[in-house]
């Protein structure tokens, strides 16, 4: 790295980025944006709108109150108005959210929140999520933002509507509070009741209460508990429909047209196609579909186009480093964003140089795939001149302006109703199905339904971006670290910042051009920056002959991160001699999105195999909403990062991605995995931070420790297996493990 | 097209199909019965597991003439009507699930093995799973309700 300019001498030589600003980071989006893949002939259409039948309460919340901790996000003026319940005379409270459920539990815990604070049942409650047309925007369902955002806005909202109601049911009966009960449809005095949407229609005229306390958790009846899933009878039967599973009366089916190339474009058609009766062929720039009648008349219609496309070879695998050096961009701070990119303190530089002892190491990671289990799908239907589609996404609103802008109509032309997914892990966020089934249907006067395979699932999607890690630190005589300049380059900022005691310390992130498209993905660039970061430290304790663990806890002084540690350390039995040959310990901490834990891992080393024998996390998310919820989250996120920490990688060479199937890209299996202990710290007063991702950011750092610790080797590159195996077989052309 | 008389979930249907129309497609296109998930379609992760003659088998591998006069069960005719099936019941106990959408391939599959091996270890249970797929991550309690089946003694 010496031969590179750094920190205060870098932005003095900053590098020529030439190429075209293709990609634009937002920060706020947790996304990048890249540039519409159709450009369509635009048709204006009328601004037409509906909305749900019953009365919509409006709660105008003081920023302050709804959002406890208001410094840490920005909300933007839209979502103070809060329009979160909707009464009617025969059903439930239906309750309203723009987030989404893709497995995470949102729309439990959302039901939990909104339960406590109406002094109801869960069973009480209706949940509708990310409808767009009747649905506050929450944001997109991605960065484990539900918990620590939406919770405290749901349970503000509720407690507003309970004090309002309370009130005006005090007015109505001429009876204290006290002597009032909330029940399932209404509010109760003796044998007297005024049913919610009573309630309602007074409250449009009433004067809104000015406070509105939330039930401190001393008190709470419903969150804190392991509320079982509201849908899991639902899922157990096979009755739980996602958007896959839908049918529309009159439905016809739509087909992608994409020929085998990576991003190809269509060049030109070959002949007149023979299409089947009834079946129409789509065409619009480089889009080409089919739409007909049957699912197999749409493979026919396909079959009978003979497209040319048009595709640049992508660059070899072989150079993707030097592509992200020599395209870098310089750290940019960023203030106030979630995850800035550009994070220092002290005075690095110097104290790198000045520092008696030095270390620089190099980490990299692949391009690895989402695999949702539920390939995407969606439904459009148009009528008169608005299109409404059914689609199992992450982000509603994002989708709904993606398709607005694709089709060139207002936002107000679009409603997006959002499935609960089949899983998604950041790969739903985009609207490409949306765009596409809007195409298709455009024209038809009928619903359309497209439902991308497992192959298009991997080529017309976008991969969690791959990435190179520079780090370089400096140590004092007493081996104490006091420099850390830290370089992620193109994967991403989030989880950059150093939370160890480092006087000194440099974390940029630099933006570079990815031969992929790429885009979010479970945590983030957290996975890539926790596996440097924490082998970093791993090198270091190596090199001092201290106890990794030790080591770290005298560079930390976050109590709560200090605890999982020590608790870990007893609850595993860290250290204990396994006298069976290739068996070690390895463990990583985090304090990642506000929670702090430790994954302690024990594994089986033979050449270049590894088997994982068990895991231990501690966890410490402050308040656990639901504890047995963020349990099965924390399983299977670990779960989740094994693959990417193991063997998962995007293969691609020449204008393809060679491995878009199931039968060569390894996702984790039974037989690969451990059981997954979990041990809780619940701290009941301490806001409960969201916890969907940060527990995969630990798993790819705590096996590479227990490697090198079982064998000697420090493997620095993800996925592990194959690097592991060039160490073990040096040799040409060292295939990585298949099953 | 051809006429085939197929008896799923205990009931007879009458379906017109291609030859080489995959079960799969057939309950869901055909019959409605959503619960069976395409996941794959290469036999990889075992979303659309139904039950063919009481063994477990890929209906995204199958073509509806391969089915015959076998009978074909699905994750639909598990429960009987509001008592459900005691693998189902212990999917829900443990809650072996998060988004659902491998669950009712993995409860089918569960069904087969029980019915190979109706006291597996703890190891024989992820060795007859490892062709399911759970993206989740749910895997060890999925182990936890079928083993809790299996001790029961009561796997219908």
């Amino acid at each position: 790295m010496a031969d590179r300019p750094h920190l205060s001498d870098a932005s003095a030589q900053a590098r020529k980025a030439s190429y075209r600003q293709e990609t634009e980071f937002a920060p706020e989006r947790f996304e990048r944006f890249d540039a519409p893949r159709y450009q369509f002939e635009i048709t204006r259409r009328e601004l037409w709108q509906s909305l749900g039948a019953g009365i919509l309460l409006t709660i105008t919340l003081p920023l302050s109150a709804q959002e406890p901790d208001a410094a840490r996000v920005t909300r933007s003026p839209r979502q103070e108005l809060s329009t979160r319940f909707l009464f009617s005379q025969t059903d439930p409270i239906r309750v309203l959210t723009g987030k989404v459920e893709i497995g995470q539990g949102a729309r439990t815990l959302l039901a939990q929140a909104a339960a406590e604070e109406l002094r109801l049942p869960v069973s009480a409650l209706q949940l509708v999520m990310g409808d767009t047309d009747i649905c506050p925007d929450d944001g997109g369902t991605w960065a484990s933002l539900t918990t620590p955002q939406t919770v405290p806005a749901m349970r503000q909202a509720a407690a507003f509507a309970r004090e309002l109601f309370l009130e005006l049911a005090t007015a109505k009966f001429g009876q204290s509070a006290d002597a009032l009960q909330f029940t399932h449809t209404g509010i109760t005095s003796g044998t007297r009741q005024l049913t919610y949407f009573e309630l309602a229609e007074l409250a449009e005229s009433a004067k809104h209460p000015a406070d509105a306390a939330l039930t401190p958790p001393a008190e709470w009846k419903t969150l804190g508990q392991s509320v079982p899933p509201i849908e899991g009878r639902a899922i157990v039967t096979g009755a739980k429909r996602y958007a896959s599973d839908l049918k529309l009366p009159g439905m016809l089916h739509g087909l992608m047209v994409r020929g085998s190339h990576y991003n190809g474009k269509l060049a030109t058609l070959r002949g007149e196609p023979k299409l089947p009766q009834n079946t129409r062929m789509v065409r619009d720039g480089d889009f080409l579909g089919v739409v007909a009648p049957s699912p197999e008349l749409a493979h026919e219609a396909a079959n009978s186009i003979r497209a040319i496309w048009r595709a640049n070879a992508l660059l070899p695998e072989t150079r993707l480093h030097e592509e992200f050096m020599e395209t870098a961009r310089e750290p940019v701070a960023q203030p106030g964003a979630r995850y800035p990119g550009l994070i220092t303190r002290g005075d690095p530089l110097n104290a790198y140089w000045s520092s008696q002892r030095r270390l620089e190491s190099k980490y990299s990671l692949a391009y690895i795939a989402h695999v949702p289990l539920e390939t995407r799908a969606a439904i459009a239907e148009w009528k008169e001149g608005k299109v409404t589609i059914h689609y199992g996404c992450q982000a509603p609103f994002l989708v709904r302006q993606e398709v607005a802008e694709a089709m060139g109509i207002p936002e107000t032309s679009v409603r997006i109703l959002a499935h609960d997914s089949g899983s998604a892990f950041g790969g739903k966020q985009r609207g490409e199905i949306a765009v596409e089934v809007a195409r298709l249907a455009r024209d038809t006067g009928k619903p359309v339904k497209l439902t991308w395979n497992r192959e298009e699932e991997f080529t017309a999607s976008y991969v969690r971006p791959a990435g190179l890690l520079e780090v370089r630190s400096g140590a004092d005589a007493e081996g104490r670290l006091r420099a850390w300049e830290f370089h992620n380059y193109n994967s991403g900022a989030s989880g950059i910042a150093c939370h160890y005691d480092i006087p000194h310390a440099w974390c940029g992130y630099h933006p570079a051009r990815s031969p992929l498209r790429q885009g979010s993905y479970r945590s983030l660039a957290a996975v890539a920056n926790t596996f440097a970061r924490e082998m970093h430290m791993e090198e270091w304790a190596a090199i001092l002959k201290q106890d990794p663990i030790a080591f770290r806890l005298r560079h930390i002084a976050d109590e709560r991160l200090r605890e999982v540690l020590e608790r870990g350390t007893a609850a595993f039995g860290w250290g204990r001699s396994v006298r069976m040959a290739g068996v070690a310990q390895g463990v990583a901490c985090n304090l990642e999105k506000d929670a702090r834990f430790a994954l302690f891992m024990e594994i089986q080393v033979s050449g270049a195999d590894v088997r994982l024998r068990r895991a231990l996390m501690v966890f410490d998310a402050g308040a656990a909403l639901n504890p047995d919820n963020l349990k099965n989250q924390i399983q299977g996120a670990v779960v989740q990062g094994i693959g990417g920490a193991l063997f998962e990688k995007v293969d691609y060479a020449d204008t393809r991605i060679r491995n878009a199937r199931l039968s060569r890209y390894r996702v984790p299996r039974f037989e690969d995995v451990p059981d997954v202990e979990v041990l809780l710290i619940d701290r009941r007063e301490v806001p409960a931070a969201g916890a969907g991702e940060a527990p995969i950011t630990v798993v790819a750092p705590a096996i590479a420790a227990a490697i090198h610790r079982g064998t000697g080797h420090w493997v620095r590159e993800l996925p592990l297996l194959p690097a592991l195996a060039r160490i073990v077989n040096p040799g040409p052309a060292a295939e990585p493990a298949r099953r | 097209m051809a006429r085939y008389e197929l008896t799923i979930n205990g009931k007879p249907h009458t379906v017109e199909a291609q030859p080489s129309k995959l079960l799969l497609d057939v309950l869901r296109e055909d019959l409605d019965l959503t619960g069976t998930k395409y996941g794959c379609g290469e036999g990889q992760c075992g979303s659309c597991t139904v039950l063919v003659a009481g063994k477990a088998r890929r209906s995204c591998l199958m073509s509806v003439s391969q089915v015959g006069q076998q009978p074909v069960e699905t994750i639909e005719g598990l429960a009987e009507g509001d008592q459900l099936h005691p693998l189902q019941e212990a999917f829900l106990q443990k809650v072996a699930f998060q988004c659902g959408y491998c669950t009712p391939g993995m409860v089918m599959a569960a069904k087969g093995l029980l019915t190979e091996n109706s006291s597996p270890t703890r190891d024989e249970v992820r060795k007859a799973m490892n062709n399911n797929i759970c993206r989740c991550g749910t895997y060890g309690r999925i182990v936890d309700a079928i083993l809790a089946v299996a001790e029961g003694g009561n796997r219908g």
